[in-house]
């Protein structure tokens, strides 16, 4: 049967073998685009494929206050991660986790959805462990397959100051934050972030650096190990920083201040360092590090006294009285001013159809400079705005720094409002507003608005005789500024002289702060600004001088009536506490 | 009885390129075995080393079995062949399908490797024994017939890339028995009047061309015009058939015929497949360097992706010198198909080399993403026991059937 014969034809043998070419030739033609022309393009591909990038985060430097007190610190904690494609039974790992450190097991899944981004990338579980949670863990370590832990320093505030509005917060970057920033690619999700305060001015210094560590993994995501090529680089500690706050004066401020409703700063006038600053109400410092209840949290957002604002930077303030130094610059300028004039105060001043009152509505009698300094009488100043027009008592407002930010080292800093003529033409048209207004700004009153910061700045201005540096938290020759002004050495004189005896005559407003030492030379002025919102403000600023050491103080009180009476007690008692406390034993 | 003269006969020079290609297979499958845990016997090199002895053996034996035993028990061994893919349907499914037969071996048999053999020397048989007139229409019905029983089964079992394989032959041997080009065209028609119905303008060029090959097969008008619109009858109604399946019906068909419609699955490993390959560029990373392989990126590297990790590892240089070789070793059985003086000998060698080289293409295009990804091994390279042996049935039946003699 095997007689049949072939009748396969040559050109069927041709067409065959052409086919069979064509076909092979088509496979390596393929072959050659993709290992030759395409090499570049697969063999990152092939790297990233098997290259499992691990960050380490790096401690956030240290804030330490003048004296090394630890004021923010790193907590050692710990979180948790799984990876997900390594996970055998989800929920009973969850469960198996919450049951053995003690949290809800509902909110290790909604952590787990939250971090999300893949199976064989880390996916955060829980955090704020500490080291006994994670040891009960370990012990059961058979059992969460595909769980592990990871060291993570969280800010912790071991002093006994708040300093909230100083120090400020972090925050944890997340997708929202992380699209917003200039810099993401310095940041995982998951970093902590300084979003207020002195963490957010030194970001760049207390952030550190991520120490990054390449593993080898394979298909499944296991780390089969380090990779040659790709050395580790261990992550490098944020820089401390060392603040001009002193913690023990921080804490009288703060101890002061409670209950109430103000700032108070306390500093160097020569160099602008601030001793303490307190914005009351504030908040603990732990608020945002996500130990803290939930309940509190909406408490302190829902305040109506705004503990998150940082009124010594961003609180805006009629100054009142306390900024008649300048208005007596002004009139100290004009050559035509006679300093030994006196006026008649009767407790009220007609100006056109308006009436103005002096503070005390019996009035003060005849009134000379000092004395309309130390009584802090209004009607001498309103007889006297025939020395000067508006925009010379705006241009010595903008000399001692107001409608300025003073360029302190906390973000978000108000400029407050310096009106000139320009800026009320602007605001009430031309013709909307009169001289009258005048008699308004130069006692501190109408459209003039502050900070307290700006006032602290004024102060030292003051104090040195117009020759300090811009107020700053911390230390950094770099960035200082001095604040110089030019006045006539008589002039200096002649305010240091007044402010004295506000303080030490016995009818001066700021008698209350009288330290009633010896060797200490005490100046102020107090200040009881009226506004719209209710009750007066309470001013007070002043210098305690002690042989070569000088300590300026601001304080604001929010409607709690007059500067006399109520701040310059304050002031007293911390300067006092000043004074011993650099007095030798 | 065999003379001596005809060992002389036979063409050892294909077999150097052979025992180059079942070289490198065992070098690639050693590097592969590198970091293989478990028993030392276990790994896909030993296991491989230890099938070549059985495959060589059975190889060595064809050539002492006369020709005309092989021609005689052609059709008992295609019975066979039938009952052995039918078997393991009978047994428990290993990973959900039944192809795999388990005799209680230490191994289980891949059956439908032996029935592709069995169909082909069946099909020669039959095309060779009938002084056909293979001019006739009617003469390849049963040829069709002959394939399709297996190829059926097999795809049933499911295993679409062997049946795939199993069916390939039909055509080249047809074409070689005589067939007119036409009728083979006409096997094909249906199909690709089904396909391109879901795309016009494909359907529109397909249906032209079909009008025109058929004016020029000067067929009758009315075997013209019936052959004319029941293809594009077909094609018109495909799309309303397909669009009374449900969804579920109509994705089990889809996934089936392409499984990288499955992204977790062969997409993946196709994505895995090409990173290989083309991170091996020229000269490769080195023997045992491959990181895709070894950090077991790449899937099923030791049988269906191992020329991944053959481009990733030896570079274009091996891969290009692999299929070289590869080509001439099928070159040389069709040249002998050709020199083949009696019938059924060009034609069971005419149909082994396309067995060959379907293997060889879709492995190949497989690995490098032409084509969805079919399970199916490179010949003599991969490691898989039940395709070795098959591989050497085949080259034994080449160089017994390449020696021209009379007995």
């Amino acid at each position: 049967m095997l007689k049949a014969d072939n009748i396969a034809s040559p050109q069927q043998y041709y067409i065959s073998l052409f086919l069979l070419w064509t076909l092979i030739a088509l496979l390596l033609l393929r072959y050659f685009q993709l290992q030759i022309l395409n090499f570049d393009q697969y063999s990152e591909k092939a790297n990233t494929n098997r290259i499992r990038k691990v960050t380490m985060s790096a401690p956030r430097g240290l804030i330490l206050d003048r004296n090394g007190n630890i004021l923010v610190d790193n907590l050692p904690t710990y979180i948790l991660n799984a990876i997900p494609g390594e996970l055998s039974n989800k929920n009973h790992t969850f469960q198996f986790i919450s049951k053995n450190i003690g949290i809800d097991s509902l909110l290790v899944s909604k952590n787990f959805k939250k971090y999300y981004r893949g199976r064989f990338i880390s996916t955060r579980l829980a955090k704020d462990l500490s080291f006994d949670q994670i040891s009960r863990l370990e012990e059961n370590r058979l059992d969460i397959k595909g769980v592990y832990y990871q060291k993570f320093p969280e800010r912790s505030f071991p002093s006994k100051i708040n300093a909230s509005h100083i120090l400020g917060y972090v925050k944890e970057v997340d997708k929202g934050i992380r699209n917003t920033l200039i810099d993401p690619n310095n940041y995982e999700l998951g970093d902590i972030i300084g979003w207020s305060g002195l963490e957010r001015m030194y970001e760049k210094s207390l952030k550190g650096k991520h120490g990054i560590q390449f593993y080898q993994v394979d298909a499944y995501g296991r780390e089969v190990g380090f990779i040659d090529d790709f050395p580790p680089r261990d992550p490098e500690p944020g820089k401390n920083i060392v603040t001009t706050i002193d913690a023990d004066v921080q804490k009288t401020l703060e101890e002061v201040m409670k209950d109430k409703r103000g700032v108070i700063i306390v500093g160097i006038p020569e160099t602008g360092e601030i001793l303490g600053a307190v914005s009351m109400p504030d908040f603990r410092p732990d608020l945002f590090t996500g130990r803290i209840l939930e309940k509190d949290w909406i408490s302190i957002l829902n305040h109506p006294d705004k503990p998150l604002v940082n009124r010594f930077n961003q609180g805006l303030y009629p100054p009142g009285s306390i900024v008649k130094m300048i208005t007596q610059s002004v009139l100290l300028d004009n050559i035509d001013f006679d300093p030994d004039a006196k006026q008649k105060c009767e407790g009220s001043y007609q100006f056109g159809d308006r009436v103005f009152g002096c503070w005390n509505i019996n009035g003060h009698g005849s009134v000379d400079l000092t004395n309309a300094i130390l009584l802090s009488c209004d009607i001498f100043f309103y007889k006297t705005i025939k020395y000067y027009d508006f925009d010379t008592l705006a241009r010595f407002f903008s000399l001692f720094g107001f409608g300025e930010i003073t360029g302190i080292d906390i973000l978000g800093e108000s400029r407050g409002i310096v009106p000139t003529t320009e800026y009320m033409n602007n605001r009430y048209g031309r013709f909307g507003w009169s001289k009258g207004s005048l008699l308004n700004y130069c006692i501190g009153q109408g459209e003039v608005l502050v900070t307290p910061m700006q006032v602290f700045n004024y102060t030292n201005l003051l104090a040195t005789q117009g020759k300090t540096q811009n107020p700053h938290f911390v230390q950094n020759d770099e960035k200082l500024n001095k604040h110089i002004i030019e006045l006539p050495k008589k002039t200096w004189d002649r305010i240091l002289y007044d402010m004295e005896q506000v303080i030490i005559n016995k009818n001066g407003t700021g008698k209350a702060a009288n330290l009633l030492l010896t060797d200490v030379q005490t100046f102020g002025k107090t200040g009881t600004a009226e506004n719209p919102h209710g009750n007066d403000h309470a001013w007070f600023i002043g210098w305690a001088k002690y042989f070569d050491k000088n300590f300026s103080i601001v304080i604001l009180l929010e409607n709690s009536g007059s500067g006399g009476s109520i701040a310059a007690p304050i002031a007293k008692e911390v300067l006092l506490g000043l004074i011993h406390k650099n007095r030798p034993l | 009885m065999l003379r001596f003269s005809f060992f002389k006969e036979v063409p050892l020079k294909i077999l150097w390129s052979i025992l180059f290609l079942s070289f490198l297979g065992l070098i690639v499958l050693k590097s592969i075995s590198k970091h293989h845990q478990g028993y030392f016997l276990e790994t896909p090199f030993t296991k491989q080393l230890i099938f070549l002895i059985p495959a060589i053996s059975i190889m060595i034996m064809i050539l002492f079995i006369p020709r005309y035993t092989i021609h005689k028990f052609a059709y008992p061994f295609y019975v066979l062949g039938i009952v052995s893919v039918i078997l393991p349907f009978l047994g428990s499914p290993h990973s959900g399908t039944y192809r795999w037969l388990d005799l209680g071996l230490p191994f289980a048999i891949q059956t439908s490797e032996f029935a592709k053999v069995f169909t082909i020397l069946a099909l020669a048989r039959y095309l060779s024994d009938h002084t056909l007139q293979m001019k006739q229409f009617a003469s390849i019905i049963v040829p069709l017939v002959l394939v399709l029983i297996p190829t059926t089964l097999v795809m049933n079992q499911p295993d679409l890339g062997t049946s795939i394989v199993m069916m390939s032959p039909i055509l080249p041997m047809l074409y070689w028995a005589g067939s007119r080009p036409f009728y083979l065209f006409l096997i094909i028609a249906p199909f690709l009047s089904m396909l391109t119905a879901f795309h016009t303008l494909s359907f529109t060029i397909w249906a032209i061309s079909l009008g025109v090959i058929i004016i020029l097969s000067r067929s009758t008008l009315i075997m013209a015009v019936s052959l004319f619109f029941g293809n594009v009858f077909l094609g018109l109604l495909s799309p309303y058939v397909w669009n009374t399946l449900t969804p579920y019906q109509q994705n089990r068909i889809l996934t089936f015929l392409n499984p990288e419609k499955d992204p977790l699955g062969a997409a993946y490993q196709i994505i895995q497949s090409k990173t290989a390959i083309g991170s091996g560029g020229l000269f490769g990373k080195g023997w045992g360097e491959g990181t895709q392989t070894h950090l077991k990126f790449l899937p099923v590297q030791e049988s269906d992706f191992i020329l991944s990790v053959i481009g990733e590892e030896m570079g274009f240089v091996t891969i290009a010198i692999t299929l070289l070789v590869i080509s001439y070793f099928i070159t040389q059985i069709v040249k002998y198909s050709y020199l083949s003086k009696d019938r059924f000998s060009s034609l069971a060698l005419i149909g082994i080399a396309t067995i060959f080289l379907a293997h060889v293409f879709v492995n190949t295009a497989m690995t490098v993403g032409l084509i969805p990804v079919k399970g199916l091994p490179f010949p003599f390279i991969s490691a898989g026991g039940s395709f070795l042996i098959t591989s050497y049935i085949m080259v034994g039946l080449v160089l017994k059937l390449s020696v021209n003699y009379t007995d």
